[in-house]
């Protein structure tokens, strides 16, 4: 290689550095600087679902950081049960009501209580893992959930018990998706515990397994669909058949209608208890026999302790 | 030949330069205003990125829009949810540059009317604007605020019928950039 060549090579070099140089600087578009230097970010999935229960499941949702959530749930009665006599069902309304409130935006406490069974109880939900893209990549929502439940039912007289009798308790763990603007799905694995059952041939854990899915057919509107799964059902005496029969498993079918500040759902649904643990264990409705619920869940939030703006001065 | 490399040295060393001839910042504030007879919505996002280049008076804003903050959590969910569909469309931005800007001596403290004028999207619409600004210089220190309106129909942000009382036709835009010093 001769020294002229030498020179020609380096002066291309040279040469190539400077246009990539030159070609850093006119960058001249301004914005992919910025994008460049507020570096990767991340993006969080949020409003998986619109409402904190997709029907009798909870969904991964929480309300934000110091809001008070006021709930709802009705269930009508079933329409093979003298359905026009007893008004659509309306007369026969159970209902149940709750009150959340979160103290972080990844904690909610709350209480509530039922007609079926007479029962009182306290929850708590927590957001453990937020699904995102970007700099942080996780495909999942996993909230969990964990209820206590008095019954205040009274005990037939003279029959011994003790009160831990009328305890239950019910955990989910809710493993949620939003796969895109519209459509999104949750597995929800569950275990409900009776302190006390019908038999001794029966377990106090039922194990199931619940899905869910919802899809939004305009912004404000969604059809959800939840089905309940269990693994080792109890029975119970069917007063058609006069046999024992399993307890069917919960299948839940329904509109969410968002208005501002109102989340109402619409559904169809074989559970006639109200809260978690007569929902997934002791449902004894059967669709195809008609022994359908309709049922509304409304839910009302109201803000007690704002946010943090920023300072418009500062 | 040696000439040759040194003016290429030169314009290396220059290219450098005009780089950093550009003021910035990351925390830029953005507020949102909604004035109806229902009610009044208000939004603001302290973590604005914006650039000025001060050879070409080229401008610059980059908004996260998850980054609005509101009074109401729900609200703030509906607005990304529901209205400016964030997980589409997660950042809005401005590019464009300010009208006149050479005839300013930014060397010196003073306060200048100017106007920009380019490009905003949003919600992954684009449109042309030209709006009034003013640009402080108080100890070398460079600012820029702006006041402005714009309705979100015309980036394409459907309002519901039901909603139309609530959300106003016209949003007031402040906009109050401090850039860090050079």
């Amino acid at each position: 290689m001769t020294k002229s060549n030498i020179l020609k090579g380096g002066l291309l070099t040279g040469l190539l550095f400077c246009f990539t140089q030159f070609g850093a600087q006119a960058q001249d578009d301004l914005l992919d600087m910025l994008e460049d230097e507020q570096g990767p970010t991340t993006e969080y999935a949020f409003a998986t679902f619109k409402g904190t229960k997709i029907v009798n499941l909870q969904s991964p949702e929480l309300p934000g950081k110091g809001v008070l959530q006021y709930t709802i749930l009705h269930r009508f009665g079933s329409f093979s049960d003298d359905f026009f006599y007893n008004f659509l069902g309306l007369d026969n309304a159970q209902v149940r009501l709750t009150l959340d409130y979160s103290i972080c935006d990844w904690l909610n406490i709350g209480i509530g209580h039922s007609g079926v069974n007479k029962v009182y109880d306290g929850f708590v939900k927590y957001r453990l893992f937020r699904q995102s893209k970007g700099a942080k990549n996780f495909p999942f929502t996993i909230t969990g959930f964990s209820g206590l439940y008095y019954s205040a039912l009274r005990f037939p007289e003279g029959v011994p018990f003790n009160e831990s009798d009328r305890l239950s308790y019910v955990h989910e763990l809710v493993v949620a998706r939003k796969f895109n603007q519209k459509f999104s799905a949750e597995i929800v694995p569950t275990v409900t515990h009776f302190n006390l059952v019908d038999s001794a041939d029966f377990s106090n854990d039922v194990y199931s397994i619940g899905l869910a899915a919802r899809y939004k057919f305009t912004r404000m509107h969604s059809i959800n669909v939840e089905y309940v799964y269990q693994l080792n059902p109890n029975s119970f005496l069917d007063p058609e058949s006069n046999n024992l029969s399993p307890y069917p498993n919960a299948l839940s079918v329904g509109v969410d209608i968002e208005t501002g500040g109102h989340v109402f759902q619409l559904f169809l649904t074989n559970s006639r208890g109200v809260s978690e643990p007569y929902v997934f264990s002791q449902s004894t409705g059967n669709w195809l026999d008609g022994d359908i619920h309709f049922g509304f869940n409304i839910s009302r939030v109201f803000t007690i302790k704002r946010p943090k703006t920023p300072d418009e001065e500062s | 030949m040696k000439t040759r490399i040194l003016s290429l040295v030169l314009m290396a060393a220059f290219s450098l330069s005009s780089y950093a001839q550009k003021i910035s910042t990351r925390n830029g504030y953005i507020k949102f205003f909604s004035e109806t007879s229902v009610e009044n919505i208000k939004a603001e996002n302290n973590q604005v990125s914006s650039v000025i280049d001060l050879e070409t008076g080229q401008f610059a804003f980059l908004v996260q829009i998850k980054a609005f903050q509101f009074e109401k959590a729900l609200m703030q969910e509906h607005f990304n949810e529901n209205y400016m569909e964030s997980g589409k469309y997660p950042k809005a931005s401005f590019k464009g540059n300010i009208a006149g800007f050479e005839k300013l001596d930014l060397s010196k403290d003073g306060k200048y009317e100017v106007n920009f004028e380019g490009t905003m999207t949003i919600h992954g619409t684009d449109r042309t604007i030209s709006e009034p600004a003013t640009i402080m210089v108080k100890g070398g220190e460079i600012s820029l605020t702006s006041s402005f309106n714009l309705s979100p129909e015309e980036y394409g942000v459907e309002i519901p019928a039901s909603k139309r009382d609530n959300i106003a036709e016209s949003l007031e835009i402040t906009v109050k950039m401090n850039y860090d010093k050079k």
